[in-house]
């Protein structure tokens, strides 16, 4: 059994502390994992993934159409994804958006999300989750990705469970932020989830 | 960036405790296990987390460890190191070497004293540079050892090797890394930490380290024994392994390293085939006894390797040379392909047509290619988006029609895309001026050439000597932000960060080697900035202004932690929707929403240029 996770989105988002954490508490759980980071040419505002391959393989790159979860921490980011999904895929998209810059410079708005999603939504089951206003309730912005965390916990596809995520943020953080990180953990892990119809 | 407590784990001499660790890093811990005593590199991606990690940490382990001005000088700090007999550790990305191979084709011969090893870390697929060139056969020109690991753990494990390997045979080696190994982050169990000597001494050995031809051509010679004692079994017996797949005997026999190896035994398994593979941690020469066992216990060989066909020669030159009759598969007979790197698809496809394999291969899914492109973009409150928007007022107010822009590696190469388009030619490092060079003497059109602070002291004085001595004409800009910025913020020689760091002037460079016109200004101050370029732009010759701000990253993360970032926001009653500041200006910050311009205050850095009269002739734009 192998389970391949793929994490998108904007540079500075912190989509290696969502890859990194899926992998922490994967190793907790006793499992392998090979875990992928390549960066791009900038360092904040461009397209950014992280690959998270947990189980008996080798190679960090997820064969086609074997992701089981795509996490979107920006839904055009994991809509672009969606070349390497197949029938097994799911995608848990963070609602909030961040406008490229080939769209302003042509006087254009960011489209609106069900539009985006709707180009998914016919093929996969695709759960959306505004995640910024629990990981402030946390006590930081920044832990949007690990309300992403909880809430990709909840779906219970991932080899991984509260405990063992927890062993992974206390790797990660400092003990000030490991209480703000767990509040996050657990708003995402009871936070309602709700499945983006097919349009 | 690493963390205090990251930086002790990295340090604990605690063998088989386990570390989660990107292969850069376990490399570096290969470093500290191996007792290196001098470290130096030019940093480039996807080399960079070896060169930061060991930044972090080397005081505390006891190395001697530099960031060099360039990979030429970095490869000769460590030559040195080695002939006192010290162990040293040069390393670089791959067209780095290219930059290190004079003094690296010449230490070949005169060979080393203490271990030294040579990495270079290569870019399939091009992720981060200009080209995919295979560096494994820098190993073949040089003549010397090659090793490939293909994980982290063999990242560190074979670099000690490495180094063992090195100082028996008394000879440089090359360890090749790719960027899904430096890239890959997994468990790496670890071993014994070795210290190694503070000091060497240099021993007066007649004529070893004189490359003159008369000693050059008696050690060709023994480089050539030496390389046929590796061959002949003189090496790390556990570089290399035959592993059996499958329940059937098999027919087929694999030869194999690297990031293919994780790729076609991934592949292997999920179908079950029955074959046998060679699994080469040594890659240069190739061991002649454990390859003829392999090949006579094989009906067929099928060579499965990144980029060139280099294993593919050897062994094909191999069976010819020693009279085998072995039907051998790969590159040359066209089942896989010689550019990008592999994967599972690949991989499947060419063992599909070998062997008839029938793996399923799934299409595509539908392409979402109409979506709005997200490419790399310049941050938010970067100073290089002033610069670049000013020289293109300045060109513009100037009424300088088709000028050619001349651009150079690191962020900056980003004024390449759109609104910007001031880059015409990017091609290595340095290249903005020596091409400038060029371009003046070919036409008559008005040169502007951009280079970072990093790249100007890596390779760009000599250019500029050239265009005082040969007359050039061109402006240059050197665009200083004060860092190696692009490789993730490294120190480069026009900053202090240490006590030992001598800090250099550009603009004395400049005026040193003859440029009458130096000058200096802040990109954020865009009115003088303007007025400077168009000054320069009358000039008649070569021209340099310096463009001098901090990178915008080492900006955030200090008024961040100091809670003194002030977004901007744009107050709606005066904006005139004149769309200048995200058609031209084009921030990421900075969008439009539902008919408004608007800014992001989690990403506006508070730079303020945009609030500027230049971007914002209404005044819209102000501080929140």
């Amino acid at each position: 059994m192998e389970t391949n996770i793929i994490v998108a989105g904007v540079g500075g988002q912190g989509v290696v502390t969502a890859g990194t954490l899926f992998s922490q508490s994967a190793l907790a759980k006793g499992h392998n994992v090979v875990m992928s980071e390549i960066h791009g040419l900038a360092q904040r505002g461009g397209s950014v993934s992280v690959e998270v391959r947990i189980g008996d393989v080798r190679s960090p790159i997820i064969p086609r159409g074997e992701t089981d979860l795509i996490v979107g921490l920006e839904p055009m980011e994991a809509v672009r994804y969606s070349e390497g999904a197949g029938k097994k895929t799911r995608f848990l998209i963070n609602t909030e958006t961040i406008a490229p810059i080939s769209l302003s410079m042509r006087g254009e708005e960011y489209p609106p999300v069900w539009e985006l999603l709707s180009r998914i939504t016919d093929r996969f089951e695709v759960y959306v989750l505004d995640a910024l206003p629990f990981a402030i309730e946390a006590g930081d912005a920044r832990a949007v990705s690990t309300v992403m965390v909880g809430a990709a916990i909840q779906l219970g596809i991932l080899p991984i469970d509260r405990d063992s995520t927890l062993k992974a943020l206390e790797k990660r953080f400092t003990q000030r932020l490991y209480e703000i990180n767990k509040k996050a953990l657990d708003l995402g892990l009871s936070c309602r989830l709700s499945q983006a119809a097919m349009h | 960036m690493i963390v205090m407590s990251r930086m002790n784990e990295i340090l604990q001499d605690s063998p088989g405790e386990t570390l989660f660790l990107l292969g850069n890093e376990a490399v570096a811990r290969g470093v500290i296990e191996a007792g290196v005593s001098v470290a130096a590199t030019y940093p480039g991606t996807p080399s960079s987390e070896v060169g930061d990690t060991l930044f972090a940490v080397y005081r505390e382990a006891g190395i001697d460890f530099e960031f060099s001005v360039n990979e030429k000088v970095a490869l000769e700090v460590a030559f040195a190191a080695s002939i006192t007999g010290l162990r040293s550790f040069v390393f670089m990305k791959h067209v780095g070497l290219n930059v290190a191979s004079d003094p690296f084709m010449s230490i070949a011969y005169t060979g080393v004293r203490g271990g030294m090893v040579i990495m270079s870390a290569d870019d399939p697929s091009m992720f981060s540079s200009q080209n995919e060139q295979d560096n494994r056969n820098f190993a073949s020109f040089a003549h010397i050892p090659l090793i490939e690991p293909s994980n982290p753990q063999e990242a560190k494990d074979f670099l000690v090797r490495a180094f063992e390997l090195s100082e028996t045979l008394s000879v440089p080696v090359l360890f090749r890394t790719t960027t899904r190994v430096s890239h890959q982050r997994t468990n790496v169990v670890l071993s014994h930490v070795r210290k190694g000597e503070k000091r060497g001494k240099f021993e007066h050995r007649s004529g070893n380290y004189v490359s003159l031809p008369v000693n050059a051509r008696s050690l060709r010679k023994k480089l050539e024994e030496k390389m046929l004692r590796i061959s002949m079994g003189d090496y790390p017996e556990d570089l290399n392994r035959i592993e059996k797949y499958g329940r059937e005997k098999a027919k087929y026999g694999i030869i194999t390293s690297g990031e293919a190896y994780n790729v076609i035994t991934d592949v292997v398994k999920k179908n079950g085939l029955s074959v046998d593979l060679l699994k080469l941690g040594l890659t240069n020469p190739l061991p002649r006894d454990l390859l003829n066992e392999f090949l006579d216990s094989e009906d067929e060989i099928i060579v499965v390797e990144e980029l060139d066909p280099f294993l593919e020669m050897h062994v094909r030159s191999h069976i010819n040379a020693t009279g085998r009759i072995k039907t051998v598969h790969g590159k040359l007979d066209g089942h896989f392909p010689p550019e990008y790197e592999f994967n599972y698809e690949v991989v499947s496809s060419g063992l599909n047509s070998i062997m008839n394999a029938g793996i399923p291969i799934p299409d595509e899914d539908v392409s979402e290619g109409d979506l709005p492109p997200r490419p790399p973009v310049l941050c938010p409150g970067c100073p290089h988006r002033a610069t670049y928007y000013a020289m293109r007022r300045a060109v513009k107010m100037m009424r300088i029609e088709d000028p050619i822009f001349t651009s150079d590696i690191g962020c900056y190469s980003l004024g390449f895309y759109e609104p910007f388009h001031e880059a015409d030619t990017m091609i290595s490092m340095g290249s903005s001026e020596g091409i400038a060079n060029g371009l003046s003497k070919a036409v008559e059109n008005r040169i502007i050439s951009f280079i970072g602070d990093s790249t100007f002291f890596h390779s760009g004085i000599p250019p500029l000597i050239n265009a005082v001595h040969n007359g050039a004409r061109y402006l240059l800009v050197v665009m200083d932000n004060g860092t190696t910025a692009m490789t993730g913020q490294q120190p480069n020689p026009g900053v202090t960060m240490q006590e030992i760091n001598g800090k250099v002037s550009i603009e004395s460079i400049a005026e040193s080697v003859g440029v009458r016109y130096v000058r200096t200004v802040d990109p954020y101050d865009l009115g003088s900035t303007l007025r400077t370029m168009t000054d320069a732009l009358k000039y008649d010759g070569v021209a340099v202004i310096v463009t001098r701000r901090e990178c915008a990253i080492i900006r955030d993360s200090r008024l961040r932690s100091e809670g003194k970032i002030r977004p901007y926001r744009v107050n709606t009653e005066k904006c005139s929707k004149c769309m200048n500041c995200v058609e031209n200006f084009a921030c990421p910050a900075i969008s439009i929403n539902q008919g408004n311009i608007t800014i992001n205050p989690t990403l506006c850095d508070g730079c303020g240029v945009c609030a500027e009269p230049y971007v914002c002739p209404f005044r819209a734009i102000e501080a929140s």
